[in-house]
């Protein structure tokens, strides 16, 4: 399908199709790591794999977020306070999301130290991290938000809602080992809902507009092609003829 | 096609059929003014006195099972942001109502911070 090209200022409903219309046959869950974990084709390696790998996709969002606070302005205080609200959950609120994110690692069959070594990770992991540390540095705080909690957070609902039940009724982890999915599943709708309540206040100009549904391309692509690069690298070559 | 049914601030709002849709996401959307703070289902700010319709809604999940307990459920109460509706429903709220948890989290960190017992940042590379 082809992107939509946006030549003029779009109310706040298409401009809000177009950013959906922007995900679109990019979704993470259609990723072949997702759709293998959905249909209960993996083994508890693969998770510990994804575990290494998704530390350091999301141990930095609080940083990411950190840098679209100090790029946005006093007077957009809702901003402000979504930005704050969610890096207080990340790290503070309840369980440090990270931690959760271990334990998970820890029932799969690895460790603390390994899920926060960097050096176990894909190239393409690393990729998303640097992509994700450029956005939030560099772009208009509208546009980042765009990038980061349109383009790859409010995905997660839609990819953990097939993964969680799977992981507790055909692989085995228990409510407490999948915790991490479980919160993020309904927390990610409300961080989702916020963030394109920002975007579509904030992104105020033609040029805004059509930044912020390129880069939610990118991000949906960059969270895709992470996926698809766990499979790649754990998955596909079990898969191959002795 | 369903709808949700906002009593107390008066508001609706419909959604497709077959599809289902979380309570809180769909309140903040059309401005339906559930009160809410984390949206983790950590805090029960975002309770609601479920009407009519709980048979269209998900079951409760692990952290509002934890958080409202029996009794809460059994009388009909649910937390907005945990909660997935696929049908018609109806649902109520206290205007003013605030956290169930007693002690706020600032006071908690507070007491964390002062103790000593704080624990070293996640650390990323």
């Amino acid at each position: 399908m082809a992107d939509q090209e946006v030549t003029e200022f779009l109310d706040r409903d298409a401009f809000r199709a177009a950013l959906e219309q922007a995900i679109k046959g990019r979704e993470a869950k259609n990723a072949p790591f997702s759709t293998a974990w959905a249909n209960g084709e993996l083994q508890r390696h693969h998770f510990a794999r994804w575990a290494e790998n998704h530390f350091h996709y999301v141990g930095p969002f609080a940083d990411y977020l950190g840098y679209i606070y100090a790029n946005t302005p006093a007077t957009a205080t809702d901003a402000k306070d979504f930005l704050l609200q969610n890096m207080y959950e990340e790290e503070l609120a309840d369980v440090r999301h990270t931690d959760l994110l271990i334990r998970f690692a820890e029932a799969a069959g690895t460790t603390r130290e390994r899920v926060m070594d960097i050096d176990n990770c894909t190239a393409v992991t690393k990729g998303l991290q640097g992509w994700c540390y450029a956005v939030s540095f560099r772009e208009h705080f509208a546009v980042a938000t765009a990038a980061l909690v349109v383009g790859l957070e409010s995905q997660v609902p839609s990819i953990y809602r097939r993964q969680y039940p799977v992981l507790l009724e055909k692989y085995g982890f228990s409510e407490e080992e999948a915790e991490f999915f479980d919160l993020h599943i309904t927390s990610d709708e409300v961080h989702g809902e916020r963030g394109y309540q920002i975007v579509l206040d904030h992104a105020d100009t033609v040029e805004l507009q059509q930044r912020c549904l390129q880069l939610v391309r990118h991000g949906a692509d960059m969270r895709f092609s992470y996926t698809k690069a766990l499979y790649d690298t754990y998955v596909a070559p079990e898969l191959q003829p002795a | 096609m369903p709808t949700i049914h906002f009593r107390t601030s008066g508001r609706s709002v419909d959604f497709d059929e077959g599809d289902d849709v979380n309570m809180l996401r769909a309140a903040l959307r059309h401005e339906a003014g559930v009160p809410f703070k984390c949206a983790s289902g950590n805090c029960g700010t975002d309770r609601v006195l479920v009407e009519s319709g709980a048979e269209h809604l998900s079951a409760p999940r692990k952290r509002e099972r934890e958080l409202l307990g029996p009794e809460l459920i059994a009388a009909g109460y649910r937390l907005a942001c945990q909660t997935y509706v696929e049908g018609d429903c109806i649902v109520s709220w206290d205007p003013e109502q605030q956290p169930l948890i007693s002690e706020r989290a600032a006071d908690a960190l507070t007491k964390k911070w002062l103790s000593g017992d704080a624990e070293p940042g996640r650390g990323d590379d």
